[in-house]
């Protein structure tokens, strides 16, 4: 069974299976943006649709009313690449002259189509993210998805956030087109922002958003509770190595710790909200041609990649000193204190960090104001 | 390298010109000129003939005309202004010439 779309060409509807539509789409948006600087763009697109319509009329008949997309991809082949006569000129112009370079010239039709992100879902473990980036990246996607489940597991889960922003920032690939383009233009912000959205609202519609949620759940906490059963065995076979002693290396070892661990997280939203807010890193710009979202992303990972290690022996440093209860409590008053402390300090003696936090209160303020007026 | 590939920006420039000769005659539509050119080298698609004609309608070479159609909704017939007609005995001229080159060098 295959849902059907129904599309006007040149006024005269035709019913067509939903792949065979996004097709069609695809080649209509691409003739048009090929035609961008054509005067005669209008009438170009009104011939193109009119002998795609007389196409399909010729599949169709008193008992096949709708065109198939195995019919559709025939019609698109049919019809050919289009190309803006005047482009085609200069381009037979700029190969014309000497014979030699005449082959070159017609090979080199147009620019190499750019590389595009996309989210593949043909051979996708879950939304095809990964699968995407390998195509975008030209890797094998296994290392893309070791290296996602590997910063998952270091991140204790901060990266899957990610994979989901990800999941609905990035278009998915529909048509062949399309996952040819994912193989050969990053996307550009606006069209970013308006698509997460719109990818949303389909996402919640098709109720598959819970369905999948569920399921990842499910799955998660199934390993969990291995990683947790195995966890538990190993403990209590190192228990009789542990003595007391440790105890009071572990007293000394929490300060240092939390006060490492706080400065790592205040130069880390510091840093994200100066990326957020002005685009630099306190007055350093990003290098020419990497998008904010790059930056953001490197961030997050470096974030993650120095303050893993130190949860990690901060971990080891408790189970050392036999874990007690009270140590994580006073660690997470320290690093509470800490970090608050840094905050006032780089407020009151770094100017780059005032300016990022007074920006900030300014715009709350802003929004603060503008509410109680609605309000009142 | 193919001869054919080699040549295929030649036909691609002589596009142009076959399309003049080809609407000098009688009043055609586009799906009809397809069907003349398919067999020849110089087959083509529709996604390159309607640009190309757009072009050469705004240079004023050929006009169209609507014609009904049994099968569906009214239908563009393409034929050649005046302005075309001087055009195509232009390059049918400078053809002729280039033909003439072609024999004569080398010998």
């Amino acid at each position: 069974m295959q849902k059907v779309v129904t599309i006007s060409l040149n006024g005269i509807a035709y019913q067509l299976e939903e792949p065979g539509y996004n097709q069609l789409r695809t080649y209509l948006e691409r003739a048009e943006s090929r035609l961008q600087d054509s005067p005669d763009r209008a009438e170009v697109m009104a011939d193109l649709e009119q002998a795609i319509g007389e196409k399909c009329r010729a599949v169709l008949g008193p008992h096949k009313t709708v065109v198939n997309s195995a019919e559709v991809d025939r019609i698109i082949v049919e019809m050919g690449p289009v190309e803006s006569a005047d482009e085609r000129e200069k381009a037979a112009g700029a190969g014309g002259e000497s014979g030699a370079s005449a082959g070159s010239g017609a090979q080199a039709g147009g620019p190499p189509p750019r590389k595009r992100l996309f989210q593949i879902r043909e051979g996708a473990m879950w939304m095809g993210v990964c699968n995407g980036i390998a195509a975008y990246l030209n890797v094998d996607v296994t290392w893309i998805r070791l290296a996602f489940v590997l910063l998952t597991i270091f991140s204790s889960g901060l990266w899957f956030v990610t994979y989901l922003v990800l999941m609905f920032v990035v278009p998915v690939a529909h048509t062949p087109e399309d996952r040819a383009a994912a193989f050969g233009m990053p996307f550009n912000t606006e069209e970013l922002i308006s698509r997460a959205k719109k990818n949303f609202e389909e996402f919640g519609e098709k109720y598959r958003w819970r369905r999948e949620w569920r399921r990842q759940q499910r799955h998660f906490n199934r390993q969990f509770r291995n990683m947790n059963e195995q966890l538990r065995v190993a403990t209590a076979q190192a228990q009789p190595v542990i003595h007391s002693s440790a105890r009071a290396i572990g007293l000394v070892f929490v300060p240092i710790a939390a006060l490492i661990s706080a400065v790592v997280a205040v130069a880390f939203i510091l840093t994200l909200f100066s990326l957020l807010t002005q685009h630099t890193v306190f007055g350093w710009g990003l290098p020419h041609g990497v998008p904010l979202w790059v930056g953001i992303v490197a961030l997050v990972m470096l974030y993650i990649a120095v303050s893993t290690p130190l949860r990690m022996i901060r971990h080891g440093g408790q189970q050392s000193a036999g874990y007690h209860p009270g140590l994580g409590a006073f660690h997470s008053l320290l690093w509470i204190g800490f970090v608050a402390l840094l905050f006032w300090v780089s407020y009151t003696y770094l100017p780059g960090v005032r300016e990022v936090v007074d920006s900030l209160t300014w715009a709350a303020n802003l929004t603060v104001s503008t509410l109680t007026e609605t309000i009142v | 390298m193919e001869i054919t590939e080699k040549l295929s920006p030649i036909r691609k420039g002589l596009l142009e010109f076959v399309i003049l000769k080809i609407v000098a005659g009688d009043k055609v539509y586009v799906a009809d000129m397809l069907k003349m050119l398919g067999p020849t080298e110089f087959a083509t698609q529709e996604g390159t003939l309607y640009p190309l004609l757009s072009k050469l309608r705004r240079e004023e070479l050929v006009d169209y005309e609507w014609q009904e159609s049994d099968a569906g909704p009214p239908r563009k017939y393409y034929k050649l202004t005046p302005k075309g007609r001087t055009q195509l005995s232009t390059l049918n001229d400078y053809w002729k010439n280039l033909n003439k080159t072609l024999a004569d060098l080398g010998n």
